[in-house]
Protein backbone atom coordinates (compact mmCIF):
# COMPACT_ATOMS: atom_id res chain seq x y z
CA UNK A 1 0.00 0.00 0.00
CA UNK A 2 1.37 3.13 -0.92
CA UNK A 3 0.31 6.62 0.35
CA UNK A 4 1.12 9.72 -1.36
CA UNK A 5 3.15 12.08 0.72
CA UNK A 6 3.06 15.73 -0.22
CA UNK A 7 5.63 18.01 1.12
CA UNK A 8 3.90 21.26 1.94
CA UNK A 9 6.14 24.69 2.21
CA UNK A 10 4.58 26.36 5.63
CA UNK A 11 2.85 29.43 4.53
CA UNK A 12 3.15 30.00 1.07
CA UNK A 13 -0.31 28.79 0.22
CA UNK A 14 -2.72 28.79 3.49
CA UNK A 15 -3.54 32.29 4.14
CA UNK A 16 -5.69 34.76 1.57
CA UNK A 17 -2.56 36.84 0.19
CA UNK A 18 -4.03 40.46 -0.50
CA UNK A 19 -0.88 40.94 -2.47
CA UNK A 20 1.87 41.44 0.59
CA UNK A 21 4.20 42.98 -2.04
CA UNK A 22 2.18 45.90 -1.96
CA UNK A 23 2.05 46.03 1.68
CA UNK A 24 5.79 45.80 2.26
CA UNK A 25 5.72 48.67 -1.19
CA UNK A 26 3.49 50.59 1.19
CA UNK A 27 5.51 49.69 4.47
CA UNK A 28 9.10 50.94 3.54
CA UNK A 29 6.97 54.47 2.30
CA UNK A 30 5.65 54.71 4.75
CA UNK A 31 5.81 57.46 7.64
CA UNK A 32 2.55 57.04 9.65
CA UNK A 33 -0.10 57.93 7.80
CA UNK A 34 2.41 60.44 5.40
CA UNK A 35 3.61 59.11 2.50
CA UNK A 36 7.87 59.63 2.34
CA UNK A 37 10.89 58.23 -0.20
CA UNK A 38 12.08 55.12 1.10
CA UNK A 39 15.48 56.36 1.52
CA UNK A 40 14.04 58.97 4.07
CA UNK A 41 12.25 56.82 5.98
CA UNK A 42 15.09 55.88 8.33
CA UNK A 43 16.37 59.21 8.20
CA UNK A 44 12.71 60.45 10.02
CA UNK A 45 12.53 57.29 12.18
CA UNK A 46 15.93 57.74 14.03
CA UNK A 47 15.18 61.97 14.24
CA UNK A 48 11.33 60.51 16.00
CA UNK A 49 13.45 58.31 18.07
CA UNK A 50 16.36 61.01 19.19
CA UNK A 51 13.16 63.09 20.14
CA UNK A 52 11.78 60.69 22.39
CA UNK A 53 14.51 58.96 23.88
CA UNK A 54 15.00 61.15 27.08
CA UNK A 55 11.66 60.66 27.99
CA UNK A 56 11.03 56.98 26.45
CA UNK A 57 10.64 55.17 29.41
CA UNK A 58 8.14 57.27 31.24
CA UNK A 59 5.66 57.71 28.68
CA UNK A 60 6.36 53.76 27.79
CA UNK A 61 4.57 53.21 31.11
CA UNK A 62 2.05 56.56 30.64
CA UNK A 63 0.61 55.26 27.60
CA UNK A 64 0.83 51.30 28.21
CA UNK A 65 -0.44 52.31 32.21
CA UNK A 66 2.82 50.06 33.13
CA UNK A 67 1.77 46.73 31.17
CA UNK A 68 4.11 46.88 28.90
CA UNK A 69 6.68 45.18 31.81
CA UNK A 70 3.98 42.44 31.54
CA UNK A 71 4.06 42.00 27.91
CA UNK A 72 7.93 42.40 27.97
CA UNK A 73 7.75 39.54 30.59
CA UNK A 74 5.34 37.38 28.76
CA UNK A 75 8.49 37.82 25.49
CA UNK A 76 10.34 36.43 27.52
CA UNK A 77 8.82 33.46 29.46
CA UNK A 78 7.82 32.34 25.90
CA UNK A 79 10.98 32.93 24.52
CA UNK A 80 12.53 30.13 27.58
CA UNK A 81 16.55 30.77 27.88
CA UNK A 82 18.85 28.50 28.97
CA UNK A 83 22.12 29.17 30.15
CA UNK A 84 25.06 29.14 27.58
CA UNK A 85 22.40 30.72 24.85
CA UNK A 86 23.71 33.09 22.42
CA UNK A 87 20.41 35.46 22.16
CA UNK A 88 19.95 39.20 19.98
CA UNK A 89 18.10 41.08 21.01
CA UNK A 90 17.49 43.51 18.32
CA UNK A 91 16.22 47.40 18.13
CA UNK A 92 16.48 47.08 22.26
CA UNK A 93 16.98 50.53 23.45
CA UNK A 94 16.77 50.53 27.21
CA UNK A 95 18.01 47.02 27.47
CA UNK A 96 14.74 45.84 29.06
CA UNK A 97 14.42 42.68 27.42
CA UNK A 98 17.88 41.34 27.50
CA UNK A 99 18.13 42.39 31.13
CA UNK A 100 15.13 39.81 31.61
CA UNK A 101 16.41 37.38 29.52
CA UNK A 102 19.60 37.59 31.82
CA UNK A 103 17.80 38.09 35.05
CA UNK A 104 15.55 34.86 34.02
CA UNK A 105 19.00 32.42 33.18
CA UNK A 106 20.72 33.61 36.71
CA UNK A 107 17.99 33.51 38.97
CA UNK A 108 17.57 30.00 38.16
CA UNK A 109 14.34 29.72 36.96
CA UNK A 110 15.62 28.76 33.24
CA UNK A 111 15.92 25.50 32.13
CA UNK A 112 19.15 24.14 32.25
CA UNK A 113 20.99 21.04 31.86
CA UNK A 114 23.92 21.94 34.49
CA UNK A 115 23.93 18.54 35.37
CA UNK A 116 25.89 17.78 32.49
CA UNK A 117 29.42 17.56 32.92
CA UNK A 118 30.77 19.52 30.18
CA UNK A 119 31.66 22.92 30.50
CA UNK A 120 29.09 25.37 30.50
CA UNK A 121 29.04 27.70 27.56
CA UNK A 122 28.62 31.59 28.66
CA UNK A 123 25.76 33.06 27.99
CA UNK A 124 25.82 36.11 25.41
CA UNK A 125 23.04 38.63 24.97
CA UNK A 126 23.53 40.85 21.59
CA UNK A 127 21.43 44.16 21.84
CA UNK A 128 21.21 45.39 18.45
CA UNK A 129 20.73 49.47 18.33
CA UNK A 130 18.60 50.16 14.86
CA UNK A 131 19.44 54.09 13.89
CA UNK A 132 18.77 54.71 17.44
CA UNK A 133 21.93 56.05 18.68
CA UNK A 134 22.91 56.58 22.18
CA UNK A 135 23.70 53.42 24.60
CA UNK A 136 26.23 50.56 25.11
CA UNK A 137 26.38 47.30 22.74
CA UNK A 138 26.46 47.16 19.25
CA UNK A 139 24.94 49.36 16.97
CA UNK A 140 24.57 49.19 13.39
CA UNK A 141 21.50 48.54 10.93
CA UNK A 142 19.05 45.56 11.11
CA UNK A 143 18.73 44.90 7.79
CA UNK A 144 22.42 44.30 7.73
CA UNK A 145 23.78 42.28 10.82
CA UNK A 146 27.31 41.94 11.55
CA UNK A 147 27.18 38.45 12.80
CA UNK A 148 27.69 35.20 11.14
CA UNK A 149 25.48 32.75 10.04
CA UNK A 150 23.54 30.12 12.32
CA UNK A 151 24.79 31.60 15.23
CA UNK A 152 22.38 32.74 17.41
CA UNK A 153 19.85 30.31 19.62
CA UNK A 154 17.49 33.62 19.81
CA UNK A 155 16.60 36.77 18.54
CA UNK A 156 13.63 38.92 19.80
CA UNK A 157 12.78 42.50 18.36
CA UNK A 158 10.20 44.31 21.04
CA UNK A 159 8.49 47.03 19.81
CA UNK A 160 11.16 47.23 17.10
CA UNK A 161 9.60 46.04 13.86
CA UNK A 162 7.53 48.69 13.34
CA UNK A 163 10.02 51.09 12.43
CA UNK A 164 12.09 49.46 10.45
CA UNK A 165 12.18 50.63 6.44
CA UNK A 166 12.25 46.87 4.86
CA UNK A 167 10.10 44.51 7.42
CA UNK A 168 11.45 41.39 4.94
CA UNK A 169 15.11 42.31 5.09
CA UNK A 170 15.35 42.25 8.84
CA UNK A 171 13.15 38.98 8.65
CA UNK A 172 15.53 37.42 6.13
CA UNK A 173 18.57 38.85 8.43
CA UNK A 174 16.71 37.34 11.41
CA UNK A 175 16.56 33.87 9.51
CA UNK A 176 20.16 33.81 8.60
CA UNK A 177 21.91 34.31 12.32
CA UNK A 178 19.60 32.14 13.54
CA UNK A 179 20.99 28.51 14.32
CA UNK A 180 18.77 25.28 13.15
CA UNK A 181 16.10 25.18 16.03
CA UNK A 182 16.55 29.02 16.87
CA UNK A 183 13.49 31.11 17.43
CA UNK A 184 12.29 34.61 16.50
CA UNK A 185 9.79 36.07 18.67
CA UNK A 186 8.52 39.56 17.97
CA UNK A 187 6.80 41.56 20.18
CA UNK A 188 4.62 44.57 18.40
CA UNK A 189 1.49 46.81 19.53
CA UNK A 190 -0.98 45.12 16.57
CA UNK A 191 -4.30 45.67 15.21
CA UNK A 192 -7.80 45.16 16.93
CA UNK A 193 -10.75 43.47 15.95
CA UNK A 194 -13.01 43.13 18.79
CA UNK A 195 -16.00 45.86 18.31
CA UNK A 196 -16.29 48.09 20.74
CA UNK A 197 -12.99 48.12 22.52
CA UNK A 198 -11.44 48.84 19.06
CA UNK A 199 -13.43 52.14 19.07
CA UNK A 200 -11.95 52.55 22.56
CA UNK A 201 -8.66 51.92 21.95
CA UNK A 202 -9.04 54.04 18.35
CA UNK A 203 -9.82 56.77 20.70
CA UNK A 204 -7.54 56.33 22.77
CA UNK A 205 -4.53 56.70 20.58
CA UNK A 206 -5.39 59.16 18.59
CA UNK A 207 -7.03 61.70 21.26
CA UNK A 208 -5.13 61.20 24.45
CA UNK A 209 -1.36 59.99 23.33
CA UNK A 210 -0.26 62.72 21.29
CA UNK A 211 -1.87 65.10 23.82
CA UNK A 212 0.06 62.89 26.87
CA UNK A 213 3.28 63.41 24.29
CA UNK A 214 2.68 67.14 24.35
CA UNK A 215 2.57 67.63 28.09
CA UNK A 216 5.18 65.44 29.77
CA UNK A 217 7.57 65.21 26.34
CA UNK A 218 6.39 68.48 25.25
CA UNK A 219 6.26 66.62 21.37
CA UNK A 220 2.97 65.86 19.82
CA UNK A 221 4.62 64.67 16.61
CA UNK A 222 6.24 61.80 17.45
CA UNK A 223 3.73 60.52 19.43
CA UNK A 224 1.21 61.08 16.50
CA UNK A 225 3.43 59.65 14.54
CA UNK A 226 3.68 56.13 16.89
CA UNK A 227 0.46 55.69 16.52
CA UNK A 228 -0.04 56.28 13.47
CA UNK A 229 2.75 53.58 12.60
CA UNK A 230 0.64 51.18 14.21
CA UNK A 231 -2.21 51.70 12.07
CA UNK A 232 0.09 51.21 8.96
CA UNK A 233 1.87 47.98 10.17
CA UNK A 234 0.37 44.88 8.37
CA UNK A 235 -2.60 42.70 10.35
CA UNK A 236 -1.54 39.79 12.87
CA UNK A 237 -2.15 37.29 10.20
CA UNK A 238 -0.07 39.06 6.90
CA UNK A 239 2.73 39.80 9.38
CA UNK A 240 2.98 36.26 10.35
CA UNK A 241 2.79 35.01 6.49
CA UNK A 242 5.95 37.59 5.87
CA UNK A 243 7.45 35.54 9.20
CA UNK A 244 6.58 32.19 6.92
CA UNK A 245 7.93 33.37 3.53
CA UNK A 246 11.39 34.44 5.36
CA UNK A 247 11.81 30.55 6.14
CA UNK A 248 10.46 30.14 9.77
CA UNK A 249 8.58 27.11 10.74
CA UNK A 250 5.68 26.67 13.24
CA UNK A 251 4.65 30.49 12.88
CA UNK A 252 2.20 31.63 15.36
CA UNK A 253 0.99 34.83 16.69
CA UNK A 254 -0.75 35.20 20.62
CA UNK A 255 -2.92 38.76 20.90
CA UNK A 256 -2.40 39.97 24.06
CA UNK A 257 -4.96 42.36 25.48
CA UNK A 258 -7.44 41.62 22.18
CA UNK A 259 -4.63 42.32 19.79
CA UNK A 260 -3.25 45.74 21.34
CA UNK A 261 0.02 43.89 21.63
CA UNK A 262 0.49 40.74 20.07
CA UNK A 263 3.79 38.28 20.13
CA UNK A 264 4.77 36.66 16.72
CA UNK A 265 7.25 33.57 16.91
CA UNK A 266 8.86 31.25 14.50
CA UNK A 267 11.45 28.97 14.41
CA UNK A 268 14.24 27.98 12.28
CA UNK A 269 14.47 24.70 10.84
CA UNK B 1 -1.58 -6.55 3.67
CA UNK B 2 -4.01 -6.86 6.82
CA UNK B 3 -1.43 -5.68 9.08
CA UNK B 4 -0.67 -2.68 7.05
CA UNK B 5 -4.03 -1.51 7.37
CA UNK B 6 -3.96 -1.61 10.85
CA UNK B 7 -1.00 0.41 11.13
CA UNK B 8 -2.14 3.48 8.86
CA UNK B 9 -5.62 3.14 10.84
CA UNK B 10 -3.61 3.40 13.97
CA UNK B 11 -1.39 5.64 13.02
CA UNK B 12 -4.39 8.29 11.52
CA UNK B 13 -6.34 8.04 15.42
CA UNK B 14 -2.85 9.03 17.31
CA UNK B 15 -2.78 11.81 14.37
CA UNK B 16 -6.37 13.26 14.99
CA UNK B 17 -5.10 13.80 18.96
CA UNK B 18 -3.94 17.41 18.37
CA UNK B 19 -2.12 18.65 21.10
CA UNK B 20 -1.49 22.14 19.93
CA UNK B 21 -5.08 23.67 21.54
CA UNK B 22 -3.81 27.22 22.65
CA UNK B 23 -4.58 30.79 23.28
CA UNK B 24 -2.11 30.84 20.20
CA UNK B 25 -3.04 31.10 16.72
CA UNK B 26 -1.59 28.71 14.34
CA UNK B 27 -1.28 29.96 10.64
CA UNK B 28 -0.79 26.26 9.76
CA UNK B 29 -2.44 23.43 11.07
CA UNK B 30 -0.27 21.56 13.03
CA UNK B 31 -0.57 17.82 13.41
CA UNK B 32 0.50 16.10 16.90
CA UNK B 33 4.09 16.13 17.40
CA UNK B 34 4.49 12.45 18.19
CA UNK B 35 3.96 10.58 15.01
CA UNK B 36 7.42 8.95 12.94
CA UNK B 37 5.37 6.21 11.84
CA UNK B 38 5.70 5.03 8.07
CA UNK B 39 2.47 5.66 6.87
CA UNK B 40 1.09 8.99 7.58
CA UNK B 41 -2.41 10.26 6.27
CA UNK B 42 -2.85 13.31 8.56
CA UNK B 43 -6.36 15.19 8.79
CA UNK B 44 -6.53 19.04 9.91
CA UNK B 45 -7.79 19.46 12.91
CA UNK B 46 -8.89 23.04 11.01
CA UNK B 47 -11.46 21.67 8.76
CA UNK B 48 -10.96 24.93 6.53
CA UNK B 49 -7.48 24.74 5.73
CA UNK B 50 -6.11 22.15 3.00
CA UNK B 51 -3.86 18.89 5.06
CA UNK B 52 -0.79 19.77 4.67
CA UNK B 53 0.77 15.51 4.31
CA UNK B 54 4.47 15.31 5.64
CA UNK B 55 7.63 13.56 4.07
CA UNK B 56 8.76 11.36 6.92
CA UNK B 57 12.70 10.05 6.46
CA UNK B 58 13.63 12.42 3.87
CA UNK B 59 16.60 11.34 2.16
CA UNK B 60 18.94 13.53 0.59
CA UNK B 61 20.15 12.07 -3.02
CA UNK B 62 23.19 11.32 -2.50
CA UNK B 63 25.79 10.16 -5.42
CA UNK B 64 29.08 8.37 -4.42
CA UNK B 65 31.53 8.08 -6.93
CA UNK B 66 34.78 5.76 -6.01
CA UNK B 67 37.87 7.67 -7.60
CA UNK B 68 39.60 4.48 -8.16
CA UNK B 69 37.53 2.85 -10.47
CA UNK B 70 38.37 3.40 -13.99
CA UNK B 71 35.02 2.63 -15.46
CA UNK B 72 32.68 5.69 -15.14
CA UNK B 73 29.91 5.53 -12.32
CA UNK B 74 26.51 4.22 -14.17
CA UNK B 75 24.04 6.88 -15.22
CA UNK B 76 21.34 7.41 -13.35
CA UNK B 77 17.73 6.15 -13.87
CA UNK B 78 16.07 8.90 -15.74
CA UNK B 79 13.72 10.90 -14.12
CA UNK B 80 10.81 13.22 -15.16
CA UNK B 81 12.30 15.96 -12.55
CA UNK B 82 15.07 15.52 -10.12
CA UNK B 83 13.73 15.62 -6.31
CA UNK B 84 15.19 18.08 -4.45
CA UNK B 85 16.25 17.28 -0.75
CA UNK B 86 13.13 18.16 1.08
CA UNK B 87 13.64 20.34 4.20
CA UNK B 88 12.75 18.53 7.48
CA UNK B 89 9.86 19.84 8.61
CA UNK B 90 9.40 21.42 12.37
CA UNK B 91 7.12 18.17 13.92
CA UNK B 92 10.09 15.75 12.61
CA UNK B 93 12.71 18.04 14.20
CA UNK B 94 11.09 18.00 17.35
CA UNK B 95 10.31 14.29 17.36
CA UNK B 96 14.29 14.25 16.43
CA UNK B 97 15.01 16.05 19.92
CA UNK B 98 11.89 14.18 21.92
CA UNK B 99 13.66 10.76 21.10
CA UNK B 100 17.10 11.88 21.84
CA UNK B 101 16.06 12.96 24.84
CA UNK B 102 14.95 9.56 26.09
CA UNK B 103 18.41 8.98 26.69
CA UNK B 104 18.87 11.26 29.41
CA UNK B 105 15.50 10.85 31.16
CA UNK B 106 17.25 8.27 33.34
CA UNK B 107 19.40 10.79 34.74
CA UNK B 108 17.16 14.26 34.73
CA UNK B 109 13.95 13.07 34.76
CA UNK B 110 10.92 13.77 32.29
CA UNK B 111 12.41 17.80 32.23
CA UNK B 112 13.01 20.11 29.96
CA UNK B 113 17.19 19.45 31.14
CA UNK B 114 16.43 16.34 29.38
CA UNK B 115 14.76 17.70 26.24
CA UNK B 116 17.83 20.14 25.98
CA UNK B 117 20.62 17.69 26.72
CA UNK B 118 18.92 15.95 23.76
CA UNK B 119 18.75 18.67 21.01
CA UNK B 120 22.05 18.74 21.40
CA UNK B 121 22.94 15.57 21.06
CA UNK B 122 20.90 15.98 17.99
CA UNK B 123 22.77 19.25 17.12
CA UNK B 124 19.89 21.30 17.23
CA UNK B 125 19.46 24.85 19.03
CA UNK B 126 18.27 24.14 22.36
CA UNK B 127 15.92 26.85 22.12
CA UNK B 128 13.81 24.13 20.04
CA UNK B 129 12.37 23.24 23.25
CA UNK B 130 11.02 26.28 24.27
CA UNK B 131 8.44 25.63 20.73
CA UNK B 132 7.02 22.48 22.03
CA UNK B 133 4.22 23.02 24.38
CA UNK B 134 3.90 21.92 27.20
CA UNK B 135 7.28 20.37 27.50
CA UNK B 136 7.77 17.62 29.54
CA UNK B 137 4.34 16.63 28.77
CA UNK B 138 4.97 15.83 25.14
CA UNK B 139 8.49 14.22 25.89
CA UNK B 140 6.13 11.47 28.08
CA UNK B 141 3.29 11.41 25.19
CA UNK B 142 6.18 10.76 23.04
CA UNK B 143 7.60 8.14 24.86
CA UNK B 144 3.76 6.31 25.54
CA UNK B 145 3.13 6.43 21.20
CA UNK B 146 6.60 5.06 20.84
CA UNK B 147 6.04 2.37 23.33
CA UNK B 148 2.78 1.70 21.70
CA UNK B 149 4.16 1.65 18.28
CA UNK B 150 6.57 -1.30 19.18
CA UNK B 151 3.58 -3.01 20.82
CA UNK B 152 1.45 -2.74 17.29
CA UNK B 153 4.85 -3.96 15.29
CA UNK B 154 5.08 -6.70 18.02
CA UNK B 155 1.11 -8.02 18.22
CA UNK B 156 1.16 -7.32 14.21
CA UNK B 157 4.90 -9.25 13.46
CA UNK B 158 4.04 -12.59 15.58
CA UNK B 159 5.80 -14.74 13.84
CA UNK B 160 5.90 -17.30 16.23
CA UNK B 161 2.62 -17.29 17.36
CA UNK B 162 4.00 -16.26 20.55
CA UNK B 163 0.27 -15.13 21.79
CA UNK B 164 -2.55 -16.71 19.00
CA UNK B 165 -1.76 -19.83 21.17
CA UNK B 166 -2.22 -19.02 24.58
CA UNK B 167 -6.19 -18.57 26.01
CA UNK B 168 -7.40 -14.98 26.91
CA UNK B 169 -6.07 -14.76 29.96
CA UNK B 170 -2.96 -15.58 29.50
CA UNK B 171 -3.14 -13.49 26.41
CA UNK B 172 -3.95 -10.59 28.06
CA UNK B 173 -1.34 -11.18 30.71
CA UNK B 174 1.58 -11.39 28.50
CA UNK B 175 0.67 -8.22 26.08
CA UNK B 176 0.41 -6.35 29.76
CA UNK B 177 4.00 -7.35 30.87
CA UNK B 178 5.47 -6.77 26.83
CA UNK B 179 4.20 -3.25 27.34
CA UNK B 180 5.32 -2.53 30.85
CA UNK B 181 8.74 -3.96 30.08
CA UNK B 182 9.21 -0.89 27.72
CA UNK B 183 9.20 0.92 30.42
CA UNK B 184 11.28 -1.10 33.00
CA UNK B 185 14.41 1.08 32.03
CA UNK B 186 12.90 4.53 33.14
CA UNK B 187 11.15 3.08 36.29
CA UNK B 188 13.30 5.28 38.49
CA UNK B 189 11.86 8.25 36.79
CA UNK B 190 8.39 7.17 35.95
CA UNK B 191 6.27 8.25 39.34
CA UNK B 192 7.40 11.79 37.63
CA UNK B 193 5.96 10.96 34.28
CA UNK B 194 2.59 9.38 35.72
CA UNK B 195 2.45 12.26 37.90
CA UNK B 196 3.04 14.90 34.65
CA UNK B 197 0.07 12.58 32.93
CA UNK B 198 -2.05 13.62 35.71
CA UNK B 199 -1.34 17.52 35.11
CA UNK B 200 -4.90 18.96 34.35
CA UNK B 201 -3.36 20.31 30.98
CA UNK B 202 -1.77 16.74 30.24
CA UNK B 203 -5.19 14.54 31.59
CA UNK B 204 -6.95 14.39 28.36
CA UNK B 205 -4.50 13.61 26.49
CA UNK B 206 -2.72 10.55 28.49
CA UNK B 207 -6.41 9.26 29.03
CA UNK B 208 -7.17 9.05 25.25
CA UNK B 209 -3.06 7.21 24.57
CA UNK B 210 -4.53 4.29 27.43
CA UNK B 211 -7.50 4.49 26.26
CA UNK B 212 -5.75 3.26 23.06
CA UNK B 213 -3.70 0.97 24.68
CA UNK B 214 -6.35 -1.12 26.41
CA UNK B 215 -8.20 -1.29 23.29
CA UNK B 216 -5.24 -2.68 21.56
CA UNK B 217 -4.99 -5.35 24.41
CA UNK B 218 -8.11 -6.22 24.32
CA UNK B 219 -7.95 -6.19 20.21
CA UNK B 220 -5.76 -8.55 20.35
CA UNK B 221 -6.88 -10.94 22.47
CA UNK B 222 -9.90 -11.36 19.88
CA UNK B 223 -12.61 -9.69 22.00
CA UNK B 224 -16.00 -10.16 21.03
CA UNK B 225 -17.78 -8.29 23.71
CA UNK B 226 -20.64 -6.14 22.45
CA UNK B 227 -22.59 -3.66 24.20
CA UNK B 228 -22.39 -2.92 27.94
CA UNK B 229 -19.40 -5.91 28.38
CA UNK B 230 -17.23 -3.83 25.43
CA UNK B 231 -17.25 -0.78 28.03
CA UNK B 232 -16.97 -3.75 30.81
CA UNK B 233 -14.06 -5.94 29.61
CA UNK B 234 -12.35 -2.33 28.65
CA UNK B 235 -12.29 -0.77 31.43
CA UNK B 236 -11.47 -3.93 33.89
CA UNK B 237 -8.19 -4.19 31.15
CA UNK B 238 -7.68 -0.53 32.39
CA UNK B 239 -7.87 -1.47 35.61
CA UNK B 240 -5.25 -4.67 35.46
CA UNK B 241 -3.05 -2.25 34.06
CA UNK B 242 -3.02 0.43 35.82
CA UNK B 243 -2.72 -1.38 39.26
CA UNK B 244 0.04 -3.23 38.03
CA UNK B 245 1.73 -0.01 36.85
CA UNK B 246 1.56 0.85 40.02
CA UNK B 247 2.94 -1.84 41.64
CA UNK B 248 5.53 -2.23 39.97
CA UNK B 249 7.35 1.48 40.85
CA UNK B 250 7.88 -0.48 43.97
CA UNK B 251 8.74 -3.52 43.56
CA UNK B 252 12.73 -4.25 44.16
CA UNK B 253 12.52 -7.95 43.09
CA UNK B 254 15.01 -9.57 40.16
CA UNK B 255 13.09 -8.28 36.45
CA UNK B 256 9.98 -7.12 38.49
CA UNK B 257 8.87 -11.05 39.02
CA UNK B 258 6.61 -10.28 42.09
CA UNK B 259 5.10 -7.49 39.34
CA UNK B 260 4.02 -10.16 37.15
CA UNK B 261 2.51 -12.36 39.86
CA UNK B 262 0.60 -9.70 40.30
CA UNK B 263 -0.07 -9.02 37.00
CA UNK B 264 -1.36 -12.76 36.62
CA UNK B 265 -3.23 -12.78 40.14
CA UNK B 266 -5.62 -9.74 38.83
CA UNK B 267 -5.92 -11.18 35.20
CA UNK B 268 -7.09 -14.57 36.98
CA UNK B 269 -9.62 -12.79 39.32
CA UNK B 270 -11.00 -10.66 36.28
CA UNK B 271 -11.68 -13.86 34.13
CA UNK B 272 -13.17 -15.31 37.35
CA UNK B 273 -15.11 -11.71 37.55
CA UNK B 274 -16.33 -11.69 34.48
CA UNK B 275 -18.35 -15.31 35.16
CA UNK B 276 -19.62 -13.80 38.06
CA UNK B 277 -21.10 -10.87 36.31
CA UNK B 278 -22.32 -12.94 33.54
CA UNK B 279 -23.85 -14.97 36.15
CA UNK B 280 -25.44 -12.08 37.58
CA UNK B 281 -26.98 -10.87 34.67
CA UNK B 282 -28.88 -14.23 34.11
CA UNK B 283 -29.64 -13.79 37.39
CA UNK B 284 -31.10 -10.56 37.45
CA UNK B 285 -33.05 -11.66 33.58
CA UNK B 286 -34.06 -14.81 35.51
CA UNK B 287 -35.51 -12.33 37.81
CA UNK B 288 -37.17 -10.09 36.15
CA UNK B 289 -38.63 -12.90 33.98
CA UNK B 290 -40.05 -14.18 37.33
CA UNK B 291 -41.63 -10.93 38.28
CA UNK B 292 -43.35 -10.15 34.94
CA UNK B 293 -45.03 -13.00 35.23
CA UNK B 294 -46.06 -12.70 38.63
CA UNK B 295 -47.32 -9.20 38.15
CA UNK B 296 -49.30 -10.14 35.23
CA UNK B 297 -50.98 -12.85 36.85
CA UNK B 298 -51.88 -10.24 39.82
CA UNK B 299 -53.06 -7.82 37.02
CA UNK B 300 -55.62 -10.22 36.05
CA UNK B 301 -56.62 -10.85 38.81
CA UNK B 302 -57.21 -7.98 40.44
CA UNK B 303 -59.65 -6.44 38.68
Amino acid sequence: MSVTMIARRLGSKLLPRFAPAATLHSHATSFGFKEVNEEEKSQLVGNVFTKVASNYDIMNDLMSGGLHRLWKDRLVSKLTPFPGMKHLDVAGGTGDVAFRILETINSGRAMDDTLEDNLQEETQIYVWLGNLGSLVWVEGDAEKLTFNDDSMDGYTIAFGIRNVTHIEKVLAEAYRVLKRGGRFLCLELSHVDTPIFKQLYDYYSFSVIPVVGELVAGDRDSYQYLVESVRRFPRQEVFASMIADAGFQQVEYENLVGGVVAIHSGLKI
Amino acid sequence: MHHHHRSAAIAKKLLLRSSFFSSAKQIAPAPPLCCRFRFISSEPPFSHHQTPNHFNHPSPNTNTYTDSSSTPPPPQPPRARPTPTPTPTYEEEQARVLAASLHHVIRLGWSEAAMIAGARDVSVSPSIVGSIPRKEAALVEYFMDHCFQKLVDTIDSDDDSQFKDLVPSERIANLIKLRLQMQAPYISKWPQALSIQAQPSNISTSFKQRAMLVDEFCHASNDEATGVDWYLKRSIVGGIYSSTEIYMLTDNSTDFDDTWAFLNERVRDAFDLKKTFQEVKYFAEAVGAGFSSSFQGFTKKGC
